[in-house]
Order: C-alpha cells, then sequence, then structure tokens
C-alpha cells in the first residue's frame, strides 16, 4: 500500500513537473512551424544560404510584444532543441530574430549541418505547448 | 496681413498635423515579395497557401509602433491603393494585423492578380512603400 501511494506520489510529482517544463504563453495549438527553404536533405554548393521561416496560424511579433498569439524566429544550427522552460540561448547556434523577421542568410562551413526553426514568446521562452520545426539537415559543399 | 497671418497659422496647423499622419520610413534594402505562388501559377481549384516573404525589415502586429517592422496587406485583383493612406480593408485587400505571413486563400475560376503591401502600426504605407511585384495566377 505504501508503495503504490508512493508510486502515485511520484506520479503527480512526474505530471507537475510536466506542466512547468514549458513556458507559459499560450498559442493556437493548430499553429505550425516549417523551415521553407532549404529543404531536408538539400546539397548546397554555396556558403551563403537564405532560409525562409514558415508558420500557419499564428503571428509574428518583435520579441518584447505582447501580443495574443504571436511570437518572433530563433534559428538552431548545429544543436538539440533548448530547454523549453527558460529563454532560449542567445548564442552562434541559437539565432535570435527579436527585430520580427522572417527571413535570414546565414554563411556555413563545408559539411554537413542541421537546421531547426522554435518560436519564441516576448521574453524568448517557448509557448506552451513549444512550437519548433522538423530538424532538418544539409550539406554545404 | 490679416490673411498672412492665416496663411502662417493654416500652415502651422499642417505642419503639426503632419507629423501625426506620416508614415513609417522603411530601412533601406526593404523588400516584400510573393515567396508562392510564382507569376503565371496555375492553380487547380483555386484554393492554395500564399506565403509572404519580407527582407531586410520584421513583421509587427498592427498598433505596434516599432521602427523597421510592418504587417503584410494582400491586394486582390487591384491596384495599389493611395501610399499615403491607411489602406482599405475589403475583399480585395486583406490585412494581416495579427503579425500573420501566409494566409489560406479561395479564388473563383479567371485570371488573378496578387500583390503585397506593408502597412505601418496604423495601416499605412511606409516611406518608401514596401510592395512586392504584382503577379498573375490561373485558376481554370
Amino acid at each position: 500500500m505504501r508503495l503504490l501511494i508512493s508510486a502515485i506520489a511520484l506520479t503527480l510529482l512526474v505530471a507537475g513537473a510536466a506542466t512547468v517544463s514549458a513556458g507559459t504563453t499560450k498559442r493556437d495549438p493548430a499553429a505550425e512551424l516549417y523551415i521553407g527553404w532549404p529543404n531536408n536533405g538539400e546539397v548546397i554548393k554555396k556558403r551563403t544560404i537564405r532560409v525562409w521561416f514558415g508558420m500557419r496560424n499564428m503571428g509574428v511579433a518583435p520579441a518584447g510584444i505582447d501580443v495574443e498569439n504571436t511570437g518572433h524566429h530563433h534559428l538552431i544550427i548545429d544543436a538539440e532543441l533548448p530547454p523549453f522552460d527558460e529563454p532560449i540561448p542567445n548564442d552562434e547556434h541559437h539565432l535570435h530574430f527579436g527585430k520580427g523577421q522572417t527571413e535570414t542568410v546565414i554563411e556555413l562551413a563545408p559539411g554537413k549541418h542541421t537546421l531547426q526553426l522554435i518560436m519564441g514568446d516576448k521574453d524568448h521562452v517557448p509557448h506552451d505547448p513549444p512550437l519548433y520545426s522538423k530538424k532538418i539537415t544539409i550539406t554545404v559543399k | 496681413m490679416t490673411m498672412c497671418i492665416r496663411a502662417v497659422v493654416a500652415a502651422a496647423i499642417v505642419a503639426i498635423a503632419a507629423p501625426v499622419l506620416a508614415a513609417e520610413p522603411s530601412p533601406e534594402g526593404a523588400k516584400a515579395y510573393i515567396i508562392w505562388p510564382g507569376d503565371g501559377t496555375v492553380i487547380k481549384g483555386g484554393k492554395f497557401w500564399l506565403r509572404m516573404g519580407l527582407v531586410n525589415m520584421g513583421v509587427a502586429p498592427a498598433g505596434v509602433e516599432k521602427p523597421e517592422t510592418g504587417h503584410h496587406h494582400l491586394i486582390i485583383d487591384a491596384d495599389l491603393p493611395p501610399l499615403d493612406e491607411p489602406i482599405p480593408n475589403d475583399s480585395n485587400h486583406l490585412h494581416f494585423g495579427k503579425g500573420q505571413t501566409e494566409v489560406r486563400i479561395e479564388l473563383p475560376p479567371g485570371t488573378h492578380t496578387l500583390q503585397m503591401l506593408l502597412g505601418d502600426a496604423n495601416h499605412i504605407p511606409h516611406n518608401p512603400p514596401v510592395q512586392s511585384e504584382k503577379i498573375t495566377i490561373v485558376v481554370p
């Protein structure tokens, strides 16, 4: 019996933790985020690459702006998704587009690279639920 | 002399009023373009997602005053509206005041024109205006 209660308590703890493992800014559950270009598996012969950000059923707003169902884009290069309950890091692997940009030009060294988008709210924290794109792999020749 | 003073007063009122209506300056190199569909695309059924592209500038919802940002408008089957006043809001001029960058469109059979025009916090085109090329699509 004690074991069962412990198990229930543990389950509750895990459930409790789950609810804080995302930001608190709500968004349309139907929102979709994707990398418009390049495509997954693309082989690119130039070092500079224009990447455009695709999003449906949600809007873009610059960082610091509090408008319902909006956020700003972040591009993750050669890294895993960051924690969902804190501001997205700001470094060479996590590019912020806090001015409301919807595309960018990046320069990558020859080799394989991964790209993934994640939306951040006005405080750069992912939404609830977090909105991120599929992670794609490209090769720069 | 009285008339001269009146004229000066009138000029002063215009000068005061003008900054309120003045459009946001657009950043250098700002460019709007329709990512998809391309010019001349034939779209069976007339239903599609239109993607709006913006270079050297950011998107912000209507009402947000932030330099170098604006929100998208899509002009369907019409010419550019006057560039010194708020963009009309009707079935030929769609507003994306929530910061949207894509829209689901449904058009009847025929030839249609599509063109984007950015508006500032007050829906007024920037100075200089940021607009896309006008494209033509065909719904068979």
